[in-house]
């Protein structure tokens, strides 16, 4: 008798190419915005940082790895597009270029290819851009567009008589400052609610991390703290979703979604700049895996054993916490290059010795 | 839980076909979690429902009868392979005074019967219903056939009314329970008024039809008690303990066969379904029918097919067109092969999100692969193996092998220590 297979032997119509391609779509009317604002500018940040993703696919997944099945599975364009949602439209070609090519290869390739990133990969590649073009990244020029936008504002609410209910709309719609993926609110929430319709994500972690990001702004109220709503929202429901670098149990992403929204605040009240949103992020990133542990699931019939749970809670907060202030003290003091040099060493090691030898490995 | 789209709008309206008798019948001897003992030699013999086997030993598993008069013409470890005479000359039983039944004599019954879990586990319902001390609060019948493409429990649900009723009133009669609920699934909701057409003939049962769901896997027997008496109940309990006794329709109805016809179950109602079969319907098939005897039947063309015993979620693939149905076998289902291509694990946690145990499945493929702490420590032993995580998973992660592989290294692991 020949080996049986094992069950089921029906199966849903699911793909990881479904998938992205929901994704892209909840992306698209971004896209139509960044190119309505810039136009050819969008056009060169978005064709480079693509060019140089694709280019870095094919020669190291492809050639090098002999991977070439995942190249077209669609992860590599949401990355991208992900990446160049949180750069300037006068973010240089050639830093855009190395930016898209980083964020594969540090941010997925390395780590084995898709689904097996610790953390975001697009959030990586923005990083890798600032610690390797402090010049170009963090000068105030690179934000001041007003002299290439093609739009400045809408007028699409005008016809309501209350003024300020006019603005307000206008503006909910279409602001044209921050980063390339930040301008439409409403687009991004749409993206969410589509998101959130077609099973994509769930409604945990944007919802969660949006409550505690405004109680957190609302109770340190600040005037100067400087923050932009397309800037959350894109954190909020695209970034920090990230299927392989988010939490899996719905507690899990509920905490999860939390400490994002607390650190995020944190990191804007002690001086992070612009880089609140990575920072956040990328930190409970690598709590992923401990979250998954923590906020395991109740199992049927069984009971929490809650003292203990209150316990590793606690622990995992306060660890949490720890590395948010060691973060933001490197941040202070400018020594978070040196982060990303120690991540490139250990990442470079991982893979030589133990993530290279289970490429074939499903998880 | 989730819904899983199937044939069963077909097969639903289909009645219950009788089958020609085959020539040779091939008697399972493997059955719940124990191997019968043969009772018969070779050249035997044997009557129509004669004993052919038992589980002499540990008596965990139901004893097999013969479903027809004939002679052993093999017996193997798997089977025993009966020539069939085709002259019925059946052995002779006694009648069963249900009136005056009380727990011992019903049980032994059961026993002596053969009755078992038709829902699929072929659990031997004697050991089921021997619950002296504990008091039977619901008596809970599973009309929830989960499983897609599967109408057998329908079939019989909308046909044998009569029957399972008739002997719902001896068990209400035995067990005395205080409510008696059949659980049925909404797309078949019609099934609630013809039910209870027939309830104005019991005044005395204090029964009700319990509409659920067509979730997969409602029909659990853990997940059907919590649907409809909100007790969560954990795996490996005995529910007669919470004061739960669940049975499925098809069981129900080899018990009337047992009391009132002094029939064991040698016979059952399964589905022939599938993307890759036109005949489709639902049939009353003898246990130990071969395969090959129903699709040359019914002219089933079976090459370059799947074809599936039981269930497509926890059914088993026949490599072996000889094997026979069992007493469990629900379906016999014929897919149109197809390709499936194992991706990577994207972490997105739909397996999380139906497990209807609770579980995080992903982690029993990395647990079986590299870490089997992760086996015990994401509770790999409340799995109750019901596939709804590789249905769901995007990229075909083999979810389901490493679960039964890991158990087994989980018993292993425990074994050396």
């Amino acid at each position: 008798m020949q080996n049986s297979r094992f069950s089921p032997f029906v199966s849903s119509k699911n793909s990881i190419s479904k998938v992205m391609l929901d994704v892209i779509i909840a992306l698209l009317s971004l896209c139509a915005f960044a190119f309505y604002t810039y136009r050819i500018w969008f056009l060169i940040v978005l064709g480079s940082a693509l060019g140089g993703a694709i280019l870095t696919e094919i020669l190291f997944s492809g050639i090098f790895l002999k991977k070439w099945k995942g190249i077209l599975d669609g992860s590599a364009i949401i990355t991208v597009l992900l990446l160049v949602f949180t750069t300037s439209p006068l973010t240089p070609w050639y830093v855009a270029a190395f930016g898209g090519s980083c964020a594969v290869l540090f941010g997925k390739i390395l780590w084995g290819g898709v689904g097996k990133n610790k953390f975001n990969p697009a959030l990586v590649g923005r990083e890798f851009m600032t610690v390797f073009f402090p010049l170009v990244m963090s000068s105030g020029d690179i934000w001041s567009t007003k002299r290439i936008r093609y739009v400045y504002e809408v007028e699409w609410f005008n016809f309501i008589p209350n003024a300020h209910w006019a603005e307000f709309l206008n503006e909910l719609f279409f602001v044209p400052t921050g980063a390339l993926g930040e301008y439409s609110a409403v687009c991004l929430l749409l993206g969410g609610i589509y998101l959130i319709f077609r099973r994509r994500i769930s409604w945990h972690i944007p919802v969660f991390l949006l409550v505690s990001f405004l109680s957190f702004l609302w109770i340190f109220e600040d005037q100067n703290l400087n923050y932009s709503l397309g800037g959350i929202l894109l954190g909020a429901i695209f970034m920090a979703t990230d299927m392989p670098s988010s939490p899996s149990s719905p507690t899990g992403k509920s905490y999860y979604g939390l400490m994002i929204g607390l650190v995020a605040g944190l990191c804007i009240q002690f001086g992070a700049g612009f880089e609140y949103m990575s920072y956040s992020i990328l930190i409970l990133n690598g709590f992923s895996t401990k979250i998954n542990q923590v906020f395991m699931p109740r199992t049927w019939g069984t009971k929490i054993d809650w003292p203990k749970k209150t316990e590793e809670v606690f622990l995992l907060t306060l660890s949490i916490l720890t590395v948010t202030f060691a973060v933001l003290s490197l941040h202070y003091y400018g020594y978070i290059p040196y982060l990303i040099y120690v991540y490139i060493i250990y990442i470079i090691f991982k893979f030589n010795f133990s993530f290279s030898k289970k490429l074939h490995q499903p998880i | 839980m989730m819904h899983i789209p199937s044939l069963k709008y077909k097969t639903k309206k289909q009645p219950i076909a009788e089958l020609k008798e085959a020539s040779v019948y091939r008697i399972p001897l493997q059955s719940y979690r124990s191997t019968l003992l043969p009772l018969v030699k070779i050249g035997d013999q044997i009557l129509q429902y004669q004993v052919l086997a038992e589980d002499v030993e540990h008596q965990f598993a139901a004893k097999i009868h013969s479903p027809v008069s004939g002679k052993v013409i093999a017996i193997d470890e798997h089977y025993i392979s009966l020539e069939n005479d085709f002259q019925q000359q059946k052995i002779t039983t006694e009648i069963i005074e249900f009136q005056q039944l009380d727990l011992e004599r019903f049980v032994q019954v059961l026993k002596d019967f053969g009755i078992a879990g038709i829902g699929g586990a072929e659990f031997p319902t004697n050991i089921k219903y021997k619950v002296e001390g504990s008091e039977i609060k619901s008596l809970l019948i599973n009309g929830i056939e989960c499983e897609p493409y599967l109408t057998s429990d329908y079939a019989v649900m909308r046909h044998e009314t009569e029957k399972l009723l008739k002997t719902i009133a001896v068990l209400n009669q035995i067990f005395q329970p205080e409510e008696i609920v059949i659980g049925i699934e909404k797309q078949h909701k019609e099934l609630k008024k013809h039910f209870e057409k027939s309830f104005k003939n019991y005044p005395n049962l204090a029964i009700r039809i319990h509409l659920l769901t067509n979730e997969y896997p409602q029909g659990g027997e853990l997940q059907f008690i919590k649907s409809v008496t909100h007790k969560e109940i954990p795996k490996g309990s005995i529910p007669a303990n919470f004061g739960y006794l669940v049975s499925n329709v098809g069981t129900i109805l080899a018990i009337y066969e047992a009391l009132f016809n002094g029939i064991p179950t040698t016979e059952r109602v399964i589905t022939i379904s599938g993307n890759a079969v036109n005949s489709i319907g639902n049939y009353r098939v003898k246990i130990g029918t071969p395969i090959r005897h129903i699709l040359e039947e019914l002219n089933i063309d079976a090459e370059d097919v799947d074809i599936v015993l039981g269930g497509p979620m926890m059914g088993k693939e026949v490599a072996d067109l000889d094997s026979p149905i069992k007493k469990g076998s629900g379906g016999l289902l014929l897919f149109k092969k197809q390709q499936k291509s194992i991706e990577n694990c994207i972490e997105c946690g739909y397996c999380v999100d139906v497990c209807p145990q609770h579980l995080m499945p992903m982690q029993f493929v990395k647990g079986h692969q590299e870490d089997q702490n992760l086996l015990s420590q994401f509770n790999l032993d409340h799995c109750i193996e019901c596939g709804a995580c590789e249905y769901i998973c995007p990229s075909n992660l083999p979810l389901m092998q490493s679960i039964v592989l890991g158990k087994v290294e989980l018993q292993k692991m425990r074994y050396a220590k």
